[in-house]
């Protein structure tokens, strides 16, 4: 039964691959993920593994393995430890190329081949469901009017939840004292529990207390609103929510992205074979329930398209972390 | 002979060293108390300096009142460097040719050597170990273990 | 009463013969993880996390916490034989555990600790079922000067005056203070301590630590006293399970009070490493018998075991309905709640009470089968005691390092891991304590960001940890307990304890 299925899907990884690419794994893989089991990068990577191994996209066998140390910085340092092999695939998120600014590492950006990015996951401004705002801009304008007392909870320091708190603040002039926490999970629930006033929660995050109407969104730090039209509370659904630009607020756009990356070295056919295989999983339909389910935007990008994301992404985030002071060294 | 006093002495040593680094290394962070609470440092400095005063302490005390009988009995020495000493070559070569190997190599040679096993059931534990931990960690639980060389060799 | 209906439809939810099937495979796995040390309870589940994408929820979920209640019995199994916590949260059941089946009395540490474990993890399920409500508003009212509290409150109730002398305690304290502190500082993002070596980035994981300190510590103290893992009667005899059964209800006050213990640091949360040391260190204070703890006391087994397992089964509560984890592993099947669909909040008792209540029944069915299970498995593990040393010992040196390797699959935990066993050793040979290093590891870091987190919150006014009355209460509390042993040698003079 096994070496049947074995050669089904060998037969089955032939068929689909093998005509397009010189390279092949020739041993097992392995799923280097920059969080701890559980986080958001964990989820992201152990579910493109389970949807590989539902379609037979890839012959070998795929190992997940979580280094979340620093940050996810041990995880990326794999770039320097394995350089040139290309069984070992990295998922991150922009942390990857954000990092080594506000730490002192033994890699450089360098030294990582970008290989894709399959998701955009979503910010948006939550405050507690009974605070008297009606809307972003009056929240921001009660902020200006009291400088320094409105705290602003978030995930870690120097990170997205933080990044994006002081480009609010530089370009509202709205002043809060921002809070690092655990996780979004700690944050949702300071902010459920009244003790600080707003939160920066990517939707996965607080879609539970938004349901249980402890908290509510104000609006959402993208371009365009929201995708899903399913109602979350009895009125509202994630589509109904304000873009932060309708508002009014300077900030129109801050999404991370959910990213995966091979050492430096690797030969270029490598790139390829994995960019396909991830643009396969990216249109399956199990990805596309998880897509959905975790109200994410899902958006492939490989190539020229990914490099271009990446230096805006790098651009805007260096700018504001040179204004804080961060950047080490 | 080492006595409890030189151990007493040697393990302050260690200790007071510890907290001399760690106090040091908070040093880069600020060790002050900034408008929102204490710095990064602070904690880590205080507690590098608590430890390196009680450790002084216990070096004193080490010193004044030690008792010099010995830690080790003579003969107790030798057990004890018998286990320890392969376990240290145990790691050492888990780190050169992979945890697998090493286990082989270690089990085989204290079976044998100190154990005074027949080569068979040497064998048979020593191999029988590490092919079980394969079985178990990398299929079952699909734990990669450390690999060495000969792995790489033969394509795992 | 609504919550006891909802319950019995629970379980009819989890009484099939395919949830029943994947309660033991689950508890079976776990049992074998958490005998691993290193091993753990969340890497097993991470591990079984992406087989349960494609089954259904409560399928999956019975699967993953049944594997959680496996790990958590297995792991006090070689804690008590071989002095080696499998798991971390059963390092404190190593003080007594071990000393007890030294004595030739294995089989009862075992009863005691897994007949406690079960006592308490029903003790949590019984809150989380009767209380979910009153908790989930409770625990809301936690913010960062909260949290320090708890923290403290479990320091100050584990660290008193021990029989160890108070300098060497500071020094073992501080040193579990100060490995607490390498590696990634949340509250300022920063890298401390690493001195910009690559392998001190993660941190120094406190598991890897305790396989030195205990496990590879423990082999050299045992070469040096004669070669041999000390006489272990290694058959279980159903005599003494019984017998051992019958002797619980004498232990009523500590069951019950480390059952509220383990509830308490399950749901606030903070954790069950801590809430069994915590137990541990209040049993030893309000026992009759302080001198036998550390030599084979069963409070001294009871005690943890029991707030392990009630704090382990109340911090499914706070993940169910704030989504923050009380465990290690309660982080990881938090992730999975996500995939699977479901969205942990208030809400998730509401709209998916088939889910919520499916797992609590199964709780309660997986702890009896866990019982069950992990008993029948001891004779197994005994009779590894009586393999010659020339070959077991080996065998433990190789699985404690494989264990070291699999916590974060770091070479350098192998030197790591080496070097504590050193110190391990020459700690015991001195008298230097060891579990106060072990408590500040766990608790350190975690009750630093609380502190400065706080300050943050307050803008640097300390007066936040006397701010509301509940903070309040748990720093009066914490401070009592602190200063409770030298008020009483004042008062009453004469004061006897002694330290693991």
């Amino acid at each position: 039964m096994k070496t049947l299925t074995a050669l089904t899907a060998t037969f089955a990884a032939l068929v689909v691959a093998a005509p397009a690419h010189a390279w092949q794994p020739s041993k097992p893989i392995e799923f280097v993920v920059t969080s701890s089991p559980g986080g958001g990068t964990d989820n992201f990577a152990r579910m493109i593994q389970s949807v590989i191994a539902k379609h037979n996209l890839i012959s070998q066998s795929i190992v997940v393995v979580n280094k979340g140390g620093g940050s996810g910085a041990e995880g990326f340092l794999t770039v320097k430890t394995a350089a040139g092999d290309a069984h070992k695939v990295i998922f991150g998120t922009n942390n990857a190329y954000l990092l080594p600014y506000v730490a002192k590492l033994g890699y450089k950006f360098s030294d990582m081949t970008p290989v894709a990015a399959l998701a955009l996951d979503e910010f948006l401004l939550w405050v507690k469901n009974d605070a008297p705002y009606k809307s972003a801009k009056e929240y921001i304008e009660a902020v200006k009017a009291k400088p320094d007392t409105f705290k602003m909870a978030g995930s870690q320091s120097k990170d997205t939840d933080q990044t994006l708190t002081s480009m609010l603040s530089a370009s509202t002039g709205a002043k809060f004292i921002y809070v690092p926490f655990q996780g979004g999970g700690a944050v949702g629930t300071q902010l459920a529990g009244g003790h600080v006033d707003s939160h920066t929660n990517n939707p996965n995050e607080s879609i539970g207390q938004w349901k249980a109407e402890q908290v509510r969104p104000l609006c959402v730090f993208s371009p365009t609103r929201l995708a899903s039209t399913t109602k979350v509370t009895a009125t509202m659904g994630w589509s109904d929510i304000p873009t932060c630009k309708e508002q009014g607020l300077p900030v129109e756009r801050f999404q991370m992205p959910r990213t995966v990356w091979l050492p430096d070295g690797v030969p270029a056919d490598a790139v390829t074979y994995y960019a396909d295989i991830l643009k396969k999983v990216s249109e399956t339909p199990e990805w596309k329930e998880y897509i959905a389910r975790t109200v994410q935007t899902g958006q492939f990008l490989a190539g020229d398209a990914f490099k271009a994301f990446i230096a805006n992404d790098d651009k805007n985030s260096r700018a504001v972390f040179e204004r804080e002071g961060w950047i080490v060294k | 002979m080492i006595s409890r006093k030189a151990a007493e002495i040697g393990l302050a040593s260690v200790t007071a060293l510890f907290g001399t680094v760690i106090a040091y290394g908070a040093t880069e962070f600020g060790v002050g108390w900034a408008p929102s609470g204490p710095e990064p440092g602070t904690f880590p400095f205080y507690i590098g300096l608590i430890v390196l005063v009680a450790s002084l302490a216990n070096m004193v005390a080490a010193l004044v009142a030690g008792d010099g009988t010995p830690l080790l009995e003579r003969s107790h020495l030798k057990d004890v460097a018998r286990f320890v000493v392969p376990m240290i070559g145990f790691v050492i070569l888990a780190l050169l040719l992979g945890i697998y190997v090493a286990t082989f190599v270690y089990l085989l040679g204290t079976m044998r050597v100190q154990g005074r096993y027949g080569w068979g059931r040497s064998i048979a534990v020593s191999l029988g170990l590490p092919l079980g931990l394969y079985a178990l960690m990398e299929k079952a639980f699909q734990v990669p273990l450390l690999k060495g060389p000969l792995e790489a060799l033969i394509g795992l | 009463m609504d919550n006891l209906a909802s319950l019995f439809h629970g379980f009819s939810v989890a009484l099939s013969f395919h949830h029943i099937f994947l309660m033991l495979v689950g508890i079976l796995l776990g049992i074998l993880v958490g005998v691993l040390p290193g091993l753990g309870a969340p890497n097993g589940v991470s591990l079984l996390l992406p087989l349960t994408f494609t089954m259904d929820p409560v399928a999956a979920i019975i699967l993953l916490t049944s594997m959680y209640w496996g790990a958590l019995f297995g792991g006090s199994t070689t804690s008590i034989l071989f002095n080696i916590p499998g798991e971390p949260s059963s390092v404190a059941t190593t003080f007594d555990g071990y000393p007890l089946a030294q004595k030739g009395k294995a089989t009862e540490a075992l009863s005691y600790a897994f007949l406690s474990a079960g006592f308490g993890a029903l003790v949590g399920v019984i809150v989380i079922t009767l209380l979910s409500g009153v908790v989930q508003k409770f625990a809301l009212r936690f913010s960062a000067p909260e949290y320090f509290a708890v923290y403290f409150l479990a320091f100050c109730s584990f660290i008193g005056l021990g029989g160890a002398p108070v300098l060497k305690t500071v020094v073992s304290i501080g040193c579990g203070f100060a490995l607490a502190a390498v590696g990634m500082d949340s509250v300022s993002g920063s890298l401390r301590l690493t001195f910009e070596f690559d392998a001190l980035l993660a941190g120094i994981s406190f598991l890897v630590v305790v396989i030195g300190l205990f496990g590879i510590g423990e082999l050299i103290l045992t070469v040096e006293e004669g070669l041999q893992l000390k006489g272990i009667e290694a058959r279980v005899r159903p005599s003494d399970v019984l017998r051992t059964m019958a002797m619980m209800p004498r232990h009523w006050a500590t069951l019950l009070r480390s059952a509220l213990v383990g509830c308490w640091m399950g749901i606030t949360p903070g954790g069950p490493t801590a809430a069994s040391f915590m137990s541990y260190g209040l049993a030893r204070r309000f026992s009759k018998y302080r001198q036998g703890f550390g030599k084979g006391e069963p409070d001294g087994i009871i005690a943890p075991e029991t707030a392990d397992h009630s704090a382990g089964t109340a911090a499914m509560l706070p993940m169910l309905a704030l989504g923050i984890p009380g465990s290690a592993t309660a982080a990881v099947m938090l992730g999975g709640l996500m995939i699977w669909g479901l969205n942990p909040g208030p809400m998730l008792f509401v709209e998916r009470p088939d889910f919520v209540w499916g797992l609590i029944a199964s709780m309660y069915l997986g702890n009896v089968i866990g019982v069950i299970l992990v008993l029948a498995t001891v004779p197994m593990f005994a009779s590894i005691l009586r393999i010659p040393f020339a070959i077991i010992g080996p065998a433990i040196v190789v699985i404690c390092f494989v264990g070291a390797y699999t916590v974060g699959s770091r070479p350098f935990d192998l030197w790591v891991a080496l070097g504590f066993g050193f110190v391990g050793y020459l700690f015991k040979k001195l008298n230097y304590p060891i579990a106060p290093l072990i408590l500040a590891m766990v608790i350190g870091d975690k009750a630093e960001d609380a502190f400065r987190q706080s300050l943050i919150m307050s803008k640097g006014a300390l007066s936040v940890f006397w701010s509301n009355a509940l903070v309040g209460t748990l720093m009066a509390l914490a401070l009592l307990l602190l200063v409770w042993p030298v008020a009483a040698r004042v008062l009453f003079g004469g004061g006897r304890s002694s330290a693991p």
